[in-house]
């Protein structure tokens, strides 16, 4: 890909980021936390710019509000899974030892066939309506390959030429695996952490879509596409609004994490496409 | 190569043990049991004590688990807790709709993501490029339940051109192309998506590496050169992506079994966490998990025999 | 139509009419096509999976009811006032104190060509009764059956000797659980009952097929074929729009609306199908004083929880259960909402300003919109509400024993019915934990009058007791939505559970 085109999908991402972004940054300051359900249900016009829902609250109020939880407990997620996911990894390619590596990557590998559809259920029907359960299971499926991933890209990197001039002009094996293998390491954790974003927004929404998050009146674009979706024909706005900005949120994001990863490519490049 | 698949084998047995004694607590963490269930609605509490007796849920956790474990070793996946009937009944009357679903989809993918891949990666930069490049990254990012609605509502309900859910079709429905269509399109959105992109990556850095240069400098005919050096090159990752989608396209299952009331694995999964059915959720999530390590196993072995120098996947 | 037109059919369409006036629905039932003969119709039911049974004594949803509706038969029904209409008893007497009950049994011809006894009905009862099967739900109910001294009497009749004196035997006789099986019959694979269809086949959670029987006692059904399909809401939806079924069973308001000018489907809306409401606790503090009760009976702002919980769609409540059934106390004036007079029963309680847990799950339809309504309203009336959210899937069991507010809904059953089930101290559903002696001791004694009048007047002040001191906020009477589509012919406005609901016999194709 041109470095133009690169550009122009990282500007794109962006682009596409700012609106749902700043609807769940800005839109919990300017909406009260309670919105008062004063309409008829699925109601267009009088005074609703997007109508009303299923309990005559306002659509437009909900989007504003719906942002934080919807985007935050899939990135909190993301963010305990790739932190969990670099220690493991990295602890994993930094040691010496066969038997020290196996211990920290095979536990981890255990888990990587539990089907996730599972964990989700036991999780959403379990815990019903805490995000910080969701978002645990969320991050607990991304840890394995997450782990795997930078472990990978680690290896690789101890291993090229420029760890093995390190080692031989006698630097210290703390600043070759800081210094050098960390900042490798670094752009393939964050393109890798773009796309995972997209994914843990895509399965938070669908346990929220299944009846197996959120209580299902609180304000959430995922909840707010299942509650609303019967009513796609009547009052289209309070599905389609919400879906907008979810898929904005993710396309975006998945654009800004391809502008990313060629860079990443230069250093991580065969870790990458070996592992994600 | 024997001893990596041996390893790789019992690798593979270890963690599906492991996984059984997992599940079995994951599933025994739920609020309620099957007899609270079962009664909702229906008795009172002395109603659901006696039922909770007749189940055997007053036994010990160990004990029960022990019992399990034995009837699977036996080859006895146990009885439902609802219901009554045999767990392999549940597992032989939703399996195969769920494989049927998946057969189709992957048949299907192959094919499609290794064309689109390579018509990118081949004129990497190109207007083809841009424009495919632009629609799979867009259909990545569509949620599959949005896709599904909104193919539903147009040919379905809108045009009428296709059935909107398999509601009585239980009988005969492998004969029935029709209802695969909706489904299955839903299914191959995102994953030929994600595939061809994995591919066209591949076939980039396979057409600029070394081999392929010197190859070319060769003489090599073009074809030949992308069938018999770039493509394997490029597929391994595509093949361990392959691999790792069974799981993505199990989560897309779920969705779409639920839109389309397909009577399959997905929705049989869920209903039996519903329903705190142990047994079957152990017996269902063991297959599935079973079906992911074969997968990856399968993936591993055929990237080994692909471009044997993958040491670094174990 | 082959059915005779009897007060009960002249009943139903009366209330037909009333539903047609008030909803601007057009009637259900076209009497001026005439049936037309074969076809097979699909059904579509709200599922349950592995749980659904062929065994008609262990019937729980209504997927299995209406099955079992088409193989079996009852000894008596209900009409869409609740009150008792024969079935395959003719007719019944009791004696003077209601403790021994005569069934005249109709010629009813089995699939299998038995013609209906005393034996196959004392068989069905003792079924009923088997003190082994945790899952035959009319146990309870009909446990005051003396069995040893029920027996047969000529031909056709049949003897039920009783415990304690009960005038409601017949209705208790068309509850859930009570359909007529041939004598010594156990094997729900092979279901043989007197229905007008006879089993083809059946998988749990997917569907059932039933074949005309042409030797029904009440005439052959129209229809070649019935099937009988489990699918979720949304399925229900798309399949009944798009064709794929002919009728669908429980939909919702939204659905309604977006059905509301296509032509090929019409949504049947049979008014007052039960109750919607809020239990309260009354076992414990804060509602164990009546006054605290009284305080959210009056802050609940019932036309705006009917406006958005039920889209309109049901009749304000007047916390009574049972508007329109048999025993309903006429003449009492409407509760409406008074939030000063609230506030000041808050106050005086202590409750003012204090905070109530709402325990509420997804249940059923509507349950967390109201918690959510209800938060809102006590707020305005100053008590403060905290709602949490529990598993579905066992919420009716457990808010038999924890949380303080819940939420309560019933489908329609008899007066006397809904009291013994949820109302008593030993009541196996008694979500608002009611439990007085005296109150019980009047319901009992209401019961064994066998005067319908005088009967009529002791139930009238049981209920209005429960209105002022008990734990109940029914606030909806909600329509009860089916779907059918255009070719489907002599559907009738029933309440769940009657007589004509989920009948398939007198419907048609066109």
């Amino acid at each position: 890909m041109s470095a133009g085109g690169r550009t122009r999908h990282t500007a794109g991402g962006a682009l596409l980021l700012l609106l749902p972004v700043t609807a769940a940054v800005v839109g919990p300051l300017v909406t009260d936390a309670d919105i008062p359900s004063d309409g008829m249900p699925y109601a267009l016009g009088a005074g609703h710019p997007l109508g009303t829902d299923a309990l005559g609250r306002d659509v437009l109020a909900l989007v504003l509000r719906g942002g934080a939880s919807a985007l935050g407990v899939a990135c909190a997620a993301v963010a305990l899974a790739v932190a969990i996911g670099a220690t493991l990894g990295l602890a994993a390619a930094a040691s010496r030892s066969r038997w020290l590596d196996d211990l920290l990557i095979r536990p981890v590998e255990l888990l990587l066939p539990l089907p996730s559809l599972l964990v989700i259920s036991v999780v959403g029907v379990g815990w019903r309506g805490h995000p910080v359960a969701v978002a645990l299971a969320v991050a607990a499926l991304n840890v394995p390959a997450v782990a795997r991933l930078l472990r990978a890209a680690a290896l690789d990197a101890a291993s090229g030429p420029v760890a093995e001039a390190m080692r031989l002009q006698g630097e210290s094996s703390a600043r070759v695996l800081f210094g050098h293998v960390g900042r490798a390491v670094l752009p393939v954790a964050a393109a890798d952490a773009g796309t995972r974003v997209g994914g843990a927004v895509f399965t938070v929404a669908a346990a929220n879509f299944l009846g197996l998050g959120l209580d299902p009146t609180s304000p959430d674009w995922g909840v707010m596409i299942a509650a609303s979706r019967e009513a796609l024909f009547v009052q289209p706005w309070a599905v389609l609004a919400p879906t907008l900005m979810l898929v904005m949120f993710t396309v975006g994001v998945n654009l800004l994490a391809d502008g990313l990863l060629p860079r990443a490519g230069r250093t991580g490049g065969k870790a990458m496409a070996w592992n994600r | 190569m024997l001893r990596f698949a041996l390893r790789r084998c019992g690798w593979t047995l270890v963690q599906l043990t492991a996984l059984s004694v997992i599940i079995f607590l994951l599933t025994n963490l739920l609020p309620g049991d099957a007899a609270t269930v079962d009664f909702n609605e229906q008795a009172g509490l002395d109603q659901v004590a006696q039922l909770r007796k007749q189940m055997g849920l007053d036994r010990p956790l160990a004990e029960r688990f022990a019992d399990w474990a034995h009837g699977l070793l036996t080859g006895d996946l146990g009885t439902s807790l609802v219901g009554g009937g045999a767990v392999s009944e549940v597992l032989s009357s939703s399996v195969p709709v769920t494989a049927a679903l998946a057969a189709v989809t992957i048949v299907l993918l192959v094919p499609l993501a290794v064309a689109v891949g390579l018509l990118t990666g081949l004129r990497a930069g190109s207007r083809t490029d841009r424009v495919v490049s632009a629609v799979t990254l867009t259909l990545t990012s569509v949620p599959d339940f949005v896709l599904a609605l909104l193919l539903v509502s147009v040919f379905a309900l809108r045009l009428g051109w296709l059935p909107s859910t398999w509601v009585g079709a239980d009988e005969g429905w492998w004969q029935r192309p029709e209802l695969f269509v909706l489904p299955v399109a839903v299914l191959l959105a995102r994953t030929v998506c994600v595939l061809s992109r994995q591919i066209r990556a591949g076939t980039v850095t396979a057409l600029h590496a070394g081999y392929t240069v010197q190859a070319r400098r060769l003489g090599v005919p073009p074809t030949r050169l992308v069938l018999r050096h770039v493509l394997p090159n490029a597929a391994v990752p595509g093949i361990q992506e392959l691999a790792r989608t069974g799981d993505q396209l199990l989560g897309g299952v779920l969705v779409v079994e639920a839109v389309f009331a397909i009577p399959g694995t997905a929705t049989a999964l869920v209903e039996a966490v519903q329903n705190r059915d142990v047994p079957t959720v152990q017996a269902l999530t063991l297959a599935l998990a079973a079906v992911a390590c074969l997968l990856n196993l399968a993936a591993d072995l055929v990237s080994q025999r692909l471009a044997p120098r993958s040491e670094v996947l174990r | 139509m082959p059915v005779t037109p009897t007060r009960r059919s002249v009943l139903t369409v009366a209330a037909a009419a009333g539903a047609g006036l008030l909803t601007g629905c057009s009637s259900a039932d076209s009497g001026s096509s005439s049936p037309k003969k074969g076809g097979t119709l699909r059904a579509a039911f709200p599922g349950a999976g592995v749980k659904e049974t062929m065994d008609p004594h262990a019937q729980r949803q209504f997927v299995d009811i209406a099955r079992h509706k088409a193989v079996f038969d009852k000894l008596v029904e209900l009409d869409s006032t609740l009150r008792p209409v024969p079935r395959l008893a003719r007719s019944w007497s009791s004696d003077d104190d209601a403790r021994v009950w005569r069934f005249e049994l109709r010629e009813a011809r089995f699939h299998d060509g038995h013609v209906l006894d005393a034996d196959d009905v004392l068989y069905s009862i003792s079924r009923i009764l088997d003190p082994d099967a945790a899952d035959h739900l009319a146990k309870n109910s009909l446990s005051h059956i003396d069995l040893s001294n029920c027996r047969k009497v000529g031909r056709r009749g049949v003897e039920i000797a009783l415990t304690r004196p009960n005038a409601e035997l017949p209705s208790q006789l068309a509850m859930t659980g009570t359909p007529i099986v041939r004598d010594g019959w156990d094997d729900p694979k092979k279901p043989v009952g007197t229905g007008p269809f006879r089993f083809v086949s059946f998988t749990a959670g997917r569907g059932f097929t039933g074949r005309r029987f042409d030797d029904h006692w009440n005439g052959a059904p129209h229809l070649d074929e019935v099937r009988i399909l489990s699918a979720e809401t949304e399925a229900r939806a798309a399949a009944v729009r798009s064709g794929e079924v002919h009728f669908a069973h429980e939909m919702t308001p939204t659905f309604a609306r977006t059905v509301e000018h296509n032509s090929r489907v019409r949504v049947v809306a049979t008014r007052r199908s039960g109750v919607q409401g809020f239990a309260l606790k009354t076992d414990r503090a804060p509602f164990d004083d009546p006054d605290a009760a009284m305080a959210v009976k009056l802050l609940v702002d019932r036309e705006r929880l009917v406006e958005v919980v039920c889209a309109g769609r049901a009749e304000i409540g007047n916390d009574v259960y049972g508007k329109g059934y048999t025993y309903y106390p006429e003449g009492l004036a409407q509760r409406e909402r008074d939030v000063p007079e609230a506030r000041r029963l808050l106050k005086r309680t202590g409750l003012y300003n204090k905070k109530v847990t709402f325990y509420t799950s997804t249940a059923a339809d509507g349950f967390a919109q109201a918690a959510h309504l209800f938060t809102d309203q006590a707020g305005e009336a100053g008590l403060k509400v905290e709602v949490v959210n529990g598993p579905p899937e066992s919420y009716f069991t457990d808010v038999l024993g924890k949380g303080t507010v819940t939420n309560h809904r019933c489908g329609a059953m008899t007066i006397p019915t809904y009291i013994s089930e949820r109302l008593l101290a030993d009541a196996p559903q008694n979500a608002t934990a009611w439990k007085h002696q005296d109150f019980d001791d009047a319901f009992t004694a209401a019961r064994a009058v066998v005067d319908d009048d005088k009967r009529t007047e002791r139930y009238r002040s049981v209920q209005t007791t429960l209105r002022d001191q008990g734990g109940l906020v029914l606030w909806g009477h909600p329509e009860w939505l089916n779907a059918i589509s255009h070719t489907v012919q002599g559907v009738k406005e029933a309440p769940p559970n009657t007589v004509d609901w989920a009948r398939f016999d007198t419907v048609w194709l066109d």
